[in-house]
């Protein structure tokens, strides 16, 4: 469509063309980058836009809130029960905590090892082999990982725990353990590939053994890339819905085992929105709870752009 | 939008004027034109979609436009002019529980609706009485051998507060009981979908669901000794069963009355509604 990269090649073969010719390609060019320009800003405004729009409407709602409930109520009341107009989201907050807490325990330690694997350790072919699967997996709907978790870890905890229901914290963090193992891995891959080869030389150099390489000086000077790769992880568990919604059991209440029937921001969100009136507490509680995740969400983002700033000083 | 809707409104009455004076014998259904939104109801959208499909092959000129999402969401968009049509599964013009009346609302009956208790199929239990079904939902009976079964724990599984399949099962099967939430042993879902797949693959566990999603991977248990059938349904020995309603705001007029009137009409209930496996209105008098 538009190319203005043309503009490059000087419009100067004036044995080819006339005059009028050269200017009228020189008018054409300036037409279309002033074009290109417009379209590009345009876009990103547009993205803008839509990012302003999604704050200040969830943020609208949710401010609703404050004149119907104290906020101490929302944040420190256990108590979510809406048919006698009880809103604490406490509950709900701790239990997102929780289970990210969890999913980052089960995922981190897994995914930095096959990230070593597959940046250090193992030979071409099976980095070729491994690197793409990774990417596959990052890529599977969570849906999916919801439903395996439904019919395949549920039975499997159920046999191993000798509960009779097996939905809580722990089902719901496997599976998103799983599902941000991937994501996890590969970021890492990414930062423990660009510690440059020196480094490893002159470690080698001093008489270091392999695994020594790898924990004192690899790992450490890949660290904060590791660090971002583990919060984008991070975001990725606090913002996921379908996955959580079909293992956790939906109560609300405070998940004190990893067994209790729970729920998180998320899926007390997705289970209620579609049964509460507009114009009631209840709605602009729910709106409260997106707002929250929403505000979580950025900071993370904000602590992501933070710690690569720092990596390029460094 | 409401200028708007005026407008549409005395056009449409216009041209009902227009046509009813110089047609004449022309059939009047034919010459009904407009947009009719519905929304609401899950459990009534596979209806609205097979009526809106017929009507409109009989009436070209009107577009009906159904989505489903949840119960309260009917009378609701009724009520801010997003829709004209808003099915539920209660009759929301009268206060139920959980849920105020939306007044000026008038509810019209389209279908019955009947649902069954079901349970895992490794369950002994047949039958169940509504006091038994009160106390294992009130978490009083928590093991399957106090009403008959094996000595298991009782896995509950409920829909979410505000889902009419709940708001119906705890009037009708429950007589008003509540539904009491546990620490153990007890599980909310979102959809009738997926309160299927919870009690077809967690052993022990008990849940109720339209009767029409009941297939081969869960078992309906009686209810006071009846079998959940539209059979027993009809014949009135069957007690859990409930009216799905279209919410209009005042009384119907134009084509979304004719709508209400095909889909209430003996040709859509006798056919398509009864292969959909709801239960016709007029089966109930």
């Amino acid at each position: 469509m538009v190319q203005p990269t043309y503009d490059s090649t000087p419009a100067v073969n004036g044995s080819l063309h006339s005059k009028g010719d050269t200017r009228r390609r020189h008018f054409r060019h300036l037409v279309s980058n002033t074009f290109a320009r417009y379209y590009f800003l345009f876009s990103i405004l547009v993205l803008c836009l839509v990012l302003a729009l999604v704050i200040v409407f969830i943020g609208k709602t949710a401010m609703l809130l404050l004149g119907q409930i104290s906020l101490a109520d929302f944040f420190l009341s256990f108590n979510w029960t809406p048919e006698e107009d009880k809103f604490g989201a406490a509950a709900f907050i701790i239990n997102t905590l929780s289970l990210t807490a969890l999913t980052l325990l089960i995922s981190v330690p897994v995914s930095v090892g096959m990230a070593v694997l597959t940046a250090e350790i193992a030979p071409a072919w099976l980095k070729r082999f491994i690197r793409p699967i990774l990417d596959l997996l990052v890529g599977i709907p969570s849906i999916v990982y919801g439903y395996l978790g439904l019919t395949v870890l549920l039975p499997l905890l159920r046999r191993a725990s000798g509960e009779s229901l097996g939905d809580g914290l722990l089902a719901a963090g496997l599976v998103l353990a799983l599902m941000v193992l991937p994501t996890i891995a590969r970021i890492s891959d990414d930062a423990i590939t660009a510690v440059p080869g020196k480094y490893r030389d002159a470690a080698y150099a001093l008489g270091s053994t392999r695994l020594q390489v790898i924990l004192r000086v690899v790992l450490p000077a890949a660290g904060r890339g590791i660090l971002a790769a583990v919060i984008l992880g991070m975001t990725r568990a606090i913002g996921e819905t379908m996955a959580v919604v079909m293992v956790i059991g939906n109560t609300p209440q405070l998940a004190k085992t990893l067994f209790t029937p729970a729920s998180v921001l998320t899926s007390n969100i997705v289970m209620q929105i579609s049964n509460v009136e507009f114009d009631s507490t209840w709605n602009y509680a729910l709106h409260m709870m997106a707002f929250l995740l929403l505000l979580i969400s950025f900071l993370l983002i904000l602590v992501i752009r933070f710690l690569g700033r720092k990596r390029r000083e460094g | 939008m409401k200028l708007f809707k005026k407008i549409t409104f005395s056009a449409l009455a216009a041209v009902f004027a227009v046509t009813a004076s110089f047609a004449g014998a022309a059939s009047a259904a034919g010459s009904l034109s407009g947009k009719i939104t519905v929304n609401g109801s899950t459990a009534l959208l596979p209806l609205t979609l097979q009526a809106a499909k017929e009507f409109q092959k009989m009436n070209p000129k009107v577009r009906i436009a159904a989505s489903g999402k949840g119960s309260v969401t009917g009378p609701q968009a009724v009520k801010k002019g997003i829709a004209d049509i808003g099915a539920c599964d209660w009759d929301a013009s009268i206060d139920v529980p959980g849920f105020k009346a939306f007044s000026g609302q008038v509810a019209n009956k389209v279908a019955v609706i009947p649902f069954a208790t079901i349970v895992n199929k490794n369950v002994g239990v047949d039958n169940l009485t509504t006091e038994q079904l009160r106390g294992i939902y009130s978490g009083k009976i928590t093991n399957w051998k106090e009403v008959g079964g094996a000595d298991a724990d009782i896995v509950v599984i409920t829909r979410a507060f505000g889902s009419g399949t709940r708001v119906n099962y705890q009037a009708k099967a429950l007589a008003g009981g509540d539904i009491v939430k546990k620490e153990k042993n007890y599980k909310e879902t979102g959809s009738s979908g997926d309160m299927k797949t919870a009690v077809a693959t967690t052993p022990n566990a008990i849940g109720y669901i339209d009767l029409v999603y009941v297939s081969g991977d869960v078992k309906a248990v009686k209810y006071n000794g009846v079998a959940a059938t539209t059979g027993n349904v009809i014949n009135g020995s069957y007690k859990i069963w409930a009216y799905g309603y279209y919410m209009t705001k005042g009384q119907p007029t134009g084509a979304v009355k004719a709508f209400i009137d095909y889909v209430q009409s003996k040709k859509f209930q006798q056919g398509s509604l009864k292969k959909l496996k709801f239960i016709p209105i007029s089966a109930m008098k």
